[in-house]
Parts: C-alpha cells; structure tokens; sequence
C-alpha cells in the first residue's frame, strides 16, 4: 500500500507516494526523478548516493523515503546557484577532482558537510570526513585538494 | 515480506504505543534499514520511526558529574561533546570511530546497543563506565545495566515492547581514565575484529579499580574479571598490563570468518586490550593521552 | 630527455555535468515501457544441467519475457577461444553463469519470477585449485575444448587454454654456475575491478535494428558480440554508451549487451539492467585473477644478473573471453625490464570453476611485478647488496637487447629509478617502523586501427567524430585540444559525438591504454585533412598560395599581410568542411623471440612504458597493519600531452595498487563461491588512507609512438605499486609476505 508525502528536495516540495520500505536514494531517483545521487552498492559502503538531511549527511540508499518527510533534503543537483557554480564544484574541476564522475555527486554533498561543519580543516580532516565516499578513479589527490582550496587552508 | 505500515511518533508515548502495538522502532536506520537492504535480515512489517521525538534527544552532563545520553543521540554528537571526551573518554573514542561522517550523523546510541552487535563500538565503553539504559513500555520504566542488556548477537533482554528511553552513566571516581582500542585495517568505514576498552581507577599510583572489557570476541560484549583483578592493585606497571592483555585473550573465544582467523584474533585481543590498557592508565594519571 | 613538472589545468568538456548531476549515466535513462532484467544465476559452479523448466516464471503475472539457451541462436562466442554461449546449455561452469533472464514490469517481480524457474542439476567435480588442474588427470572444465574455435597460437591443451614459453641460452648451465641462487615461490589472491558504478545495459529494438544503452569500455566489441550471438548483421546494432562510471577492464569485452538484447526482443518492450554491486563481483571479467609464481635467479656475486626462471600458473575461471593472451603478457612480466642472458619461463594460464578473469587495468602485471620484485629484493639481500644498485646493475637501458630480442631504443628505464629513489629521499634515517620499498615495472602499448572525422559547423565551430571510448580517464575529453591545435582554433570550439557506433569508424575501446595512441592520432589526422581542406579554400579566395597562409585564432591569414584574411566561420559557412582520418598504425618493433612458444603478439613490447614507484611505509608489528606514508612515482610515458590527466591516472593507479598491495582480496569458499562479494569486506583504499604520492614524468624521444611522442599512461601506475610496498614491509620486518594481498593478518604471522 502506498502512502502519500511530501518530500522537499533541494527547495521544492515534491508530494509522492511511496511504497513504506522505499529508500530515500530510490524515491529521488526513481519518483522525483533527480538522477544525480548515484547507487553503487547495496551495504551504505560507497556514498554515492549521499545526500543532506537538514545539512546533515546520510546515505540515502539506507534511509527510509518516509523518514525525511519534514526534513530539507539536498542532493548534487541543488548545489549550485542557478546556472553559477558552487565554489566546491569549480575547484572539483579545475584540480582533478573529477574523472569519471561517478562519485562526484556523493563526494560532493559530502565535502559540502564537512566545510558546513568545519570550515577550515585540515588535509587530515578531509581525508577523514570523505572516507565515507569511495572514488576508484582519482586516488583522492584532486578531490582532497579541491575541498582544501575552497577551504582556503591549502 | 515489505513494510506494510510506517509511522513517524512525535512523542515518547505514541513512540511506546506503537512498539507495544508491535512497530519496530527505526532511529538512524543504518543497521535495520542496511541489514535489510543487504538482505542479511528482512525488513520488518511495521515500523514506526522514533527519530523525530524531541525527549529522546540530548547529551547532558548530570549535576552528580553523570551523564545522561538520550536513545537518539548520534555518534556525531557524542564525539563531539566536551564533557564526554573529558570524562567520559572511552565512549567519545567509540563513538568517533563509528562508520563514516554519514554513519556517525545519523546512527545513534539506542540504535547501537539495541542492535546487540558483539562488534558494536559503543558498548564495551558503555558497560566499562557502568552504564544503565532505561526502558520504557506501557507498563512502565525499568533500568538495566548495559552489561546485562544482551544475551547474544542481536539478541537483548528487552521485552518486545520496550523501547530503550535513554543511557545514564554514573560520574566516574576520581583518578578514572578509560580508553577504546579497535584493531583497524582502514583508518575509518572498520567494523571491530578485535576491540577493547579498559576504565582504570588510579590512587596514588595504585590501580585501585579496573573494569576490562573485550569487543568482537564472544557471542556478547562482555567484561574479562581475570584481566581487571591482574590490574587492580597493582602499579599498572608493564607486568601488569602484560598479563592482563593475556588474560583477555584466554577469556576469548574468537571465530574465524573472511576477516580473520580465530587465532589471528585471539593474539590480537591480547595487543589490543594491552593497548586499551595503556591508554586508560595514561589518562587517569592525568597524562597526555 | 626532459623532465616534466608544471601541471596545466584542464578543465574537462563533461566536466559541468558531471558536478551539477546532470550528466546522464546508463542507469539514470529511463525509457517508456521499459522493464527490468533479472538473471537467474548457476545454482552450482560445476554441474550438468538435466532440466530447465521456465512455466512458473513465464506465467507470473508482470513477466513479460523469460529467456533460455533455446530462445537464442546455439552460437559459440569468446574474443580468443569460442568457449560460452549467452545462456548456460548442459553446463554451468562458475558461479556467475546465466541461465536464464526475465524481463518483468517490477524489479521484485522479476525476482520473484527468477526464483520460480526450475533447474535440475547433476553436480560435477568442481575445479578451485588452479595449480592442480594442470595435470593430465584433472577434471576438464570444457570437456569438448578441443573442438573450440580459437587462437591458434594459444597452445591449449586439457584445461590449459594458454601456454607460453619463453626460452633463451641454458638457464640451468647459467645457475649451476652462479655465485648465488635464491628462489621463492609467491600466490597472490583475486582481486576486482570495482568501478564505482555498477554495469548497466538497456536495449531497444525498433523494427529488426537494436540500440543498446550500455557501459561498456568497448562499444564495437559489444556491436561485434550482439550480432554474432543473435546472428543479425553488425549494421542492425547500434551501442551507445552513456557517461561511464569507470571501468578498469572490468567493463572490457562484450558481456551482457546480448543478454538484454535478446530480453527485449522477446519482451517487444525496451529492458533495463542495472546489476547490484554483488552481481557486480562475482560476474564474468571483472576479476583479475590469482596466480602462483615461482622464480629462481642466479648472479655472480658483483650483483651480474646470470639466469632466470619461473614457472607461472594463472587461474583464467571458467572461460576464456579475449584474455588468451594472459599467459605471454604474465610471461614478459616476469622477464621484467632487465637484461637477461638465460632465461626459462613457463607460463600456463588454465580454466577453473571460478570467476573468470579479464584485462583488469594492466592484466597480469602487478602480480607478477610484485613476485619479480620482491624476489629482486631477495636476490640483493643474498648478494649482501644494496637492491637499489642491484638494479642499476641489471635493469634495460637503450641499446639493451631483451631475451625475446627486441632491440630496445630511446627508453628511461634507469633514469625513472633514479628519479623515483630521489623523490622519496632514498637512505633517510627512518623510525625503526618504517622503511621505503622500491620496484620497477614496464607496459607495452597497443597499437591499432581507429578512425575519426572533425567536421565544421556552420557558425565556426566544430564536432569531432571519434569511435573512442572515455571511461572517465580524460584520453577523450583532451581531443579538442589536439584539434584546435591543428586549426589554430579554442579547444572550447568543439563538442564530441562519441560512444556511438553509428557515428564514428571502429575504435578499440578504452582497454589497453590505447585511447590516445590510436584514437588521439585518428583524431589528429582527421583534423590535419580538415586544415588541408580550409587552406585550399582560403588560398582560392585570398587568392595567396596555401604556403603563405596560417591557421591563428579561428582565422586564415596571409603571412605579412594581416589585412589579407578570412575567418574559419566564413569559409564554413560556404562549405561542408569535414576531414577524416586514421593516422598510420605505428609498427610495432620487432622481436626474434626463437625459443618462444604461444606468441600473441607481446613479444615484443611496442614503445614501452617504464616505471619506477617508491613507497614508504609504516608497519605496525604488534597488529601486521600496514600504512603507506609516501609513494614516489616516475614513468616514462613519453611525451605527456594532458599533464593533469595523466597525474590523474598516477594517482588513482597507485591507489588501486595499494589496495591490491594491503586490503583487495576476494576469497572464495571451497566451491569457488564469493564469500564476500561486497564492498564492507572487499575493502577498497579510502581518503584517510590514500598516501602523499609525488609524481616525475621523464619524457624520452620515443620511437613507433604515438602522437607527438605519446606512449600510454593508464595502466603503467597500477604495475610496480604492490611490490614497491612489499619491499617496503620486508625491509621493517625483515622478513617477507608471500602471499597477496599482505594482509594484517599475513604480515602479522611472517613477522613472528
Ligand atoms: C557504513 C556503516 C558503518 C558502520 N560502522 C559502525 C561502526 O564502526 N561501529 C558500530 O558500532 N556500528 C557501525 N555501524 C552500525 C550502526 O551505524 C550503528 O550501530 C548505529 O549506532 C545504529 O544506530 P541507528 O540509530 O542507525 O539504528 P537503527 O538502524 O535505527 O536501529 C538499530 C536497531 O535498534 C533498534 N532500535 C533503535 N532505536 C531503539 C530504541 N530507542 N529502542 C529500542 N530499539 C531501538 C531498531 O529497531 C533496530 O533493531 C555501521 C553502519 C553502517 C551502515
Ligand atoms: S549506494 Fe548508498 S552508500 Fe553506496
Ligand atoms: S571519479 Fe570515478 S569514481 Fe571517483
């Protein structure tokens, strides 16, 4: 039996009916349709799908859909401002923080939290603060020195 | 089977009405909603989530020097809190070891004890400070030492209608330092294969109390009483920690599985708890550690 | 030779969708009417299949189509020995073989429709140790492999679907006359690929023509393999691969793209498949596969390298898919970059009832490499040398002469250890936990057919055309940059049509480090027709001769007279400007290779790359664990033509390395079954534990490369890593960790 709610992601409120067992990651994903926080594993291990709850980081492929009714969701997509890039994103890119791009969205959000939290860390901090967020592609190097730099603390 | 029915409590009764009424209560979710997923366990019919009840919140330091955790306070809040690093040391090491940032935002201390994983971070700290936990059900509230809290993995001494309300942990004596160890592979996303914790009591350069406890090594969490009384009365000298780390591992009785071999795990019980030890001691000396 | 230090930044064409979310991987499309796939997998991992019956799951309401072995053509198909079919016939031979497919409305419908198909089995005895199913007496895991088609130079014989021998002078006479003699024998564990994401194909047909979404590294070979195995023409298939979430030769040779096709042909609906990261461990090719390595190396005792031999067996699994070549590649690797006299090399690569392998970035090189080096390591520690200058010693320089007699010409071999030891501060006094390892490595480039267009666009701009593959490594993202280089043109000037089969001439794919030796110099030519085209249309209407005319900032210019010009945008307005191109395939050098036996063609190594890694490491003795502090990296990777890309490789080589040194490891239980097919007990390296890594580009003039001296830089990272760190654990210890991956528990017990 589905149940009724409403979500709000990035800003907008978005009503839903969901399947009470539904995953955050799937509702976004599959009933809202924002396909930018990615599914890579099945045991919460690789974050791509992570996502904010009230700025607090969650990995959204193991979180109940129904459990974030009421909270302010935010997803890669709701970063930038309009067509204007975050800082963050910028420096992904211009430091080698994005190879095939998987793990971008997840690394994202996540490296949005940690700045939120505290907002000059150092390397360690960040090292620590992204383990939650595994990237097969870039060794870390480019996304450790894009969080820094927007950091202001490289 | 799938959920069928989800509800969102805003009070602790309604939180206890639907447990009683049969609900499993959801926290952070990132065991029963993981375990599920995984498909290690199944996802239970009914569920009614607990996280947005505000009394089940908090870290609060007790005017006696206790501490009182609500169920739903996360491993994040907990690492952070001064007063529990300060006091309260072996918990804030458990609980800022926790999974990921994630993990750690959203996972909360009802959730890990509840859960009764022998490899739970939280609860040799918890069981190494004397903690209580409360459970609530319709017919009323009752303590339970946290080492009593399990019989086994996933299993509890909590009625299927009890919801756990809330952690308190007496004020450490005077002199008290404790520590957790866990053997890490990664520096962070480990579940314990071996973890330790140890709270010393230190009087005059005598270990006058001694609580040890071995994590991931037995069916439960559980303390090792040959590895406290080789420490209490004594110096906490190196002889004393050497054969109370041995002590912690003839108590153990590891299995061997894809993370490690049974003796593996037994050598690293004796370093880990050694080091737990160590630690402990430093801290209640009041050294930098 | 120049070093190379500054970085350029290079801001990726796919870069904004990728940080804003918009960018479109496989599993994000959805198409209307589309259903999900579900595979049934083998119950056993060997055994002989009695009965199939399909009735339950065909009349669960929502399943629209349940596919068998009879619902497809009986065709043999496998890039170097036609071993499989699509779905399993008489037997399943791995875990991972398919059965059958349902394509239902819901994902748990098609679950639940799997779990209703009926399949009797008779058990046969299963084939996990590899080693031992060498010997004549074994059970055959393909019984009738010799009416296989395949490569003939393989050498197949019983389970052993690729010998190679390589031989040289009298490697025993050599030994019996060496000073000293060490041996070692060495096995190393699987390990996987593990792109972050997980494969996902969709297939739709439209009247007799299929277009597959899919993430494939190698779109034609996925073309090629859909219509062989549906037996349709290549032209009825159209693949197309969306942003792919990398791939690391776990997302090589054509897999699952006819499963789903033949689903939805039966469906008539569009079908999706998106595996779960558990099918994503245990399914065919993404595994790299475990070996066992003996070498015995003699020297006279002033560190004169005299002998060597090896013995290698390497677990392929149960089919053979296009990694034949396995055996020679291991074998070469196992010569590694020294100058070697006597030389006996055995290498067998055999079928098992395990998860087969494939070219997981740099196949079969970091296993070897890391026994080869440690066993260097050993050697210098008999020889009471310094293993540093054991190497000096004996490693390949130009000029040298490899026992397979290529002659070797402009290469850095020497020079990258040099550079790599003085990166990481070689002979520092050092906290008695730590120490620093050092290992070297080659890689061989790949040279083959590819072909491009670049077209103009009415307004100035231009699209290049290429049949190249991006898995995200950049090789493809920096093609506007070697365009716009040709037409005195902005890289920002040029979108890309890629990944279509339908658009561009075949390409390889992204396997082999490949993309800009071949696609880039098909690129490239492609754009140097296009510039011939627009200074001969220039030279008409400026009415100068085209030698006087140049390409500078999107305009044609008579040189002298900056007055006489016309823009590019002009002249494309006019016209249909389209160049095309394919470059000449560089030859690869030549090898005498007398005395070697199953050649594919590695025999020699064309335009080697060259590899020096160091490595610092703590080691903690109590608990075996293991941090790597600080990797020093040099290669000769030629000219390096995108320097952050081709940092970006290093870093993220080194890291997978790392993780296949200390933690990557599947282990499988006595049947050849996964016993931890996910991710929290197949640990990958995370941020906390990833190292400082320093990185020195030594260029060298080199010859039969690619363009504008180019050579690959995707693989060569992932070679030398784990021995560096092994040398780097048994310099703590004093003692050595046979075993791959060196785990805690295994560093823990060889230092007891
Ligand atoms: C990636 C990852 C890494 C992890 N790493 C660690 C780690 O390092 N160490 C560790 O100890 N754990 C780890 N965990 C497990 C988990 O995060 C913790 O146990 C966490 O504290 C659980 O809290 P929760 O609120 O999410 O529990 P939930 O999943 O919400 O609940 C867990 C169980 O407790 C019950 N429950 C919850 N609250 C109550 C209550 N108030 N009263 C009665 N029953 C209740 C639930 O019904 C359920 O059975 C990890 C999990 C993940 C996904
Ligand atoms: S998909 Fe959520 S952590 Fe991997
Ligand atoms: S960029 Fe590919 S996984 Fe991180």
């Amino acid at each position: 039996m589905k149940v009724a709610a409403t979500l709000s992601v990035n800003g907008f409120a978005y009503p839903v009916e969901l399947d009470p067992g539904t995953n955050l990651l799937a509702a976004v994903r599959d009933v809202i349709g924002l396909t930018g926080s990615k599914e890579g594993c099945d045991d919460s291990e690789c974050g791509a799908c992570m996502m904010l709850l009230d700025g607090q980081p969650v990995n959204a492929c193991s979180y109940l859909a129904l459990q974030a009714e009421g909270s302010e969701i935010t997803t890669v997509e709701g970063l930038a401002d309009g067509d204007t890039l975050a800082p963050l994103q910028v420096a992904f890119l211009e430091l080698g923080g994005v190879q095939c791009g998987f793990c971008t969205p997840g690394m994202l959000v996540s490296a949005t939290a940690l700045l939120a939290d505290n907002p000059s860390p150092t390397e360690d901090d960040v090292r620590i603060g992204l383990s939650g967020n595994l990237c097969r592609c870039t060794g870390y190097d480019g996304i450790v020195k894009a969080v820094l730099s927007v950091a202001g603390s490289s | 089977m799938s959920m069928q029915t989800f509800t969102t409590a805003a009070t602790v009764e309604e939180a206890v009405a639907a447990v009683a009424a049969g609900a499993r209560p959801v926290a952070g979710g990132t065991d029963l909603v993981v375990g599920a997923r995984t498909g290690k366990s199944t996802m239970p019919g009914s569920v009614v989530a607990i996280h947005r009840v505000a009394e089940l919140r908090g870290v609060e330091p007790l005017a006696d020097g206790g501490l009182r955790l609500g169920s739903l306070a996360s491993h994040a809040e907990i690492a952070e809190s001064d007063d529990v690093c300060a006091r309260f040391t072996a918990l804030s090491d458990a609980s800022a070891i926790v999974g990921s940032h994630a993990t750690r935002a959203q996972g909360t201390v009802g959730g890990n004890l509840m859960n009764a994983s022998p490899a739970m971070e939280t609860g040799g700290p918890l069981v190494c400070l004397g903690a209580t936990v409360t459970l609530r059900s319709p017919s009323g509230t009752r303590s339970v030492a946290v080492e009593d809290l399990w019989t086994g993995p996933g299993k509890t001494t909590a009625a299927p209608d009890e919801l756990l309300v809330g952690v308190e942990v007496p004020a450490p004596a005077a002199g008290t330092g404790s520590a957790y160890v866990r053997l890490e592979y990664r520096r962070q996303m480990e579940i314990a294969v071996v973890g330790a914790t140890a709270a010393v009591t230190v009087v005059d350069g005598v270990v006058t109390a001694a609580r040890v406890a071995m994590t991931a090594l037995s069916a439960t969490i559980r303390r090792v009483p040959d590895a406290e009384a080789a420490l209490v009365g004594s110096d906490g000298g190196s002889a004393a920690i050497e054969s109370a780390g041995a002590a912690v591992a003839a108590a153990a009785t590891p299995i061997s599985d894809v993370r490690g071999s049974a003796d593996y795990r037994r050598a690293m019980a004796a370093v880990i708890a050694r080091r737990a030890i160590k630690t402990a001691l430093s801290r209640a000396r009041g050294e930098n550690a | 030779m120049a070093t190379v230090e500054e970085p350029r930044t290079f801001i990726r064409p796919d870069g904004k969708e990728k940080v804003t979310g918009t960018g479109r991987y496989t599993a994000d499309l959805v198409l209307a009417g589309e259903l999900v796939a579900k595979f049934r997998y083998a119950d056993h991992t060997h055994a002989r299949i009695t009965r199939i019956d399909v009735t339950k799951a065909r009349a669960l309401p929502g399943v629209l189509a349940v596919v068998t072995h009879e619902d497809v053509p009986d065709v043999l198909y496998g890039g170097m020995v036609k071993d499989r079919r699509l779905f399993a016939r008489d037997t399943v031979r791995f875990e991972g073989d398919v059965v059958a497919a349902v394509a239902a409305t819901t994902a748990a419908i098609a679950e639940q429709a799997v779990a209703l198909i009926e399949v009797d089995y008779e058990p046969l005895p299963v084939v996990t140790d590899f080693e031992a199913a060498l010997a004549d007496d074994s059970t055959l895991v393909h019984p009738a492999w010799e009416e296989y088609e395949g490569n003939e130079s393989l050498g197949r014989h019983h389970n052993t679907v690729g010998y190679t021998a390589i031989v040289k002078g009298d490697a025993d006479a050599a030994l019996a006359s060496a000073d000293v003699v060490v041996r070692g024998r060495y096995v190393t564990d699987p390990v996987q690929g593990v792109p972050i994401e997980p494969r996902a194909v969709i297939a739709q047909w439209q009247g007799d023509k299929v277009t597959v979404w899919t993430s494939t590294q190698v779109p034609y070979a996925a073309r090629g393999g859909v219509a062989h195995v549906l037996q349709i023409p290549e032209s009825h298939v159209r693949i197309i691969v969306p942003l792919l979430g990398g791939g690391f030769g776990a997302k090589c040779d054509f897999h699952f793209e006819g499963h789903v096709a033949a689903l939805a042909r039966a469906a008539r609906r569009p079908v999706k498949l998106v595996f779960s990261r558990r099918e994503e461990f245990f399914a065919v090719g993404h595994r790299r596969e475990g070996m066992v390595i003996e070498f015995e190396s003699g020297a006279r005792s002033d560190g004169t390298l005299l002998a060597r031999k090896a013995r290698l067996v390497l677990d392929k699994g149960a089919y053979c898919g296009e990694g034949g070549f396995f055996s020679e590649m291991a074998a070469m690797h196992a010569l590694g970059p020294y100058e070697l006299e006597n030389v006996n090399i055995q290498s067998s690569l055999v079928y098992s009832n395990n998860q087969p392998s494939s070219s997981i970035r740099a196949p079969t090189a970091p296993q070897v490499c890391w026994a080869l080096e440690q066993h260097m390591d050993e050697l210098a520690a008999a020889l009471g040398m310094d293993p540093i200058d054991l190497r000096r010693k004996t490693l390949i320089e130009t000029g040298s002469v490899t026992a397979t007699g290529q002659v070797l010409e402009q290469i850095a071999m020497k020079e990258t250890l040099e550079k790599a030891v003085e990166l990481i501060g070689y002979g520092q006094e050092l906290p008695e936990d730590e120490a620093i390892g050092v290992a070297v490595g080659w890689w061989p480039c790949f040279a083959a057919n590819s072909g491009a267009y670049v077209k103009l666009n009415p307004d100035g701009t231009g699209t290049i055309i290429t049949g190249a593959q991006e898995n995200g490594t950049g090789s493809v993202m920096a093609m506007p940059t070697y365009v716009a280089a040709e037409l005195g043109m902005q890289p920002e000037d040029f979108s890309m049509l890629y990944q279509d089969t339908d658009a561009a001439p075949y390409d390889m794919g992204s396997c082999g480090s490949q993309t800009t030796f071949n696609s880039g110099r098909a690129v490239i030519a492609a754009a140097v027709d296009l510039r011939d085209q627009l200074l001969d249309a220039a030279a008409e209407q400026l009415e100068a001769s085209r030698d006087d005319l140049e390409l500078v900032s999107g305009s044609i210019l008579v040189k002298g007279s900056p007055d006489k010009s016309v823009t590019i945008a002009e002249l494309a307005g006019e016209g249909t400007f389209h160049g095309k191109g394919a470059g000449e395939v560089p030859f690869a050098p030549e090898a005498l290779a007398e005395g070697c036996v199953g050649q594919s063609g590695l025999e020699s190594f064309h335009a080697p790359q060259l590899i020096a890694h160091a490595v610092r490491v703590r080691v903690d003795r109590d608990t075996g664990v293991v941090r790597v502090l600080q990797v020093a990296a040099a290669h000769d990777c030629g000219v390096i033509l995108n320097r952050m890309g081709a940092d970006g490789q290093v870093y993220g080589g080194v890291v997978m390395g790392i993780g296949q040194a200390l933690s990557e490891r599947t282990q499988l239980d006595a049947e050849g079954r996964h016993l931890n097919a996910h991710l929290t007990d197949y640990k990958l390296v995370t941020a906390s534990d990833a190292p400082q890594i320093d990185i020195a580009w030594i260029e060298t003039d080199t010859l039969n490369a690619g363009p504008k001296g180019s050579k690959g830089v995707g693989e060569p990272p992932c070679v030398p890593t784990a021995g560096a760190v092994a040398n780097a654990i048994a310099r703590v210890l004093g003692a050595r960790v046979h075993q791959l991956p060196m785990t805690p528990e295994r560093v823990w017990k060889a230092g007891q």
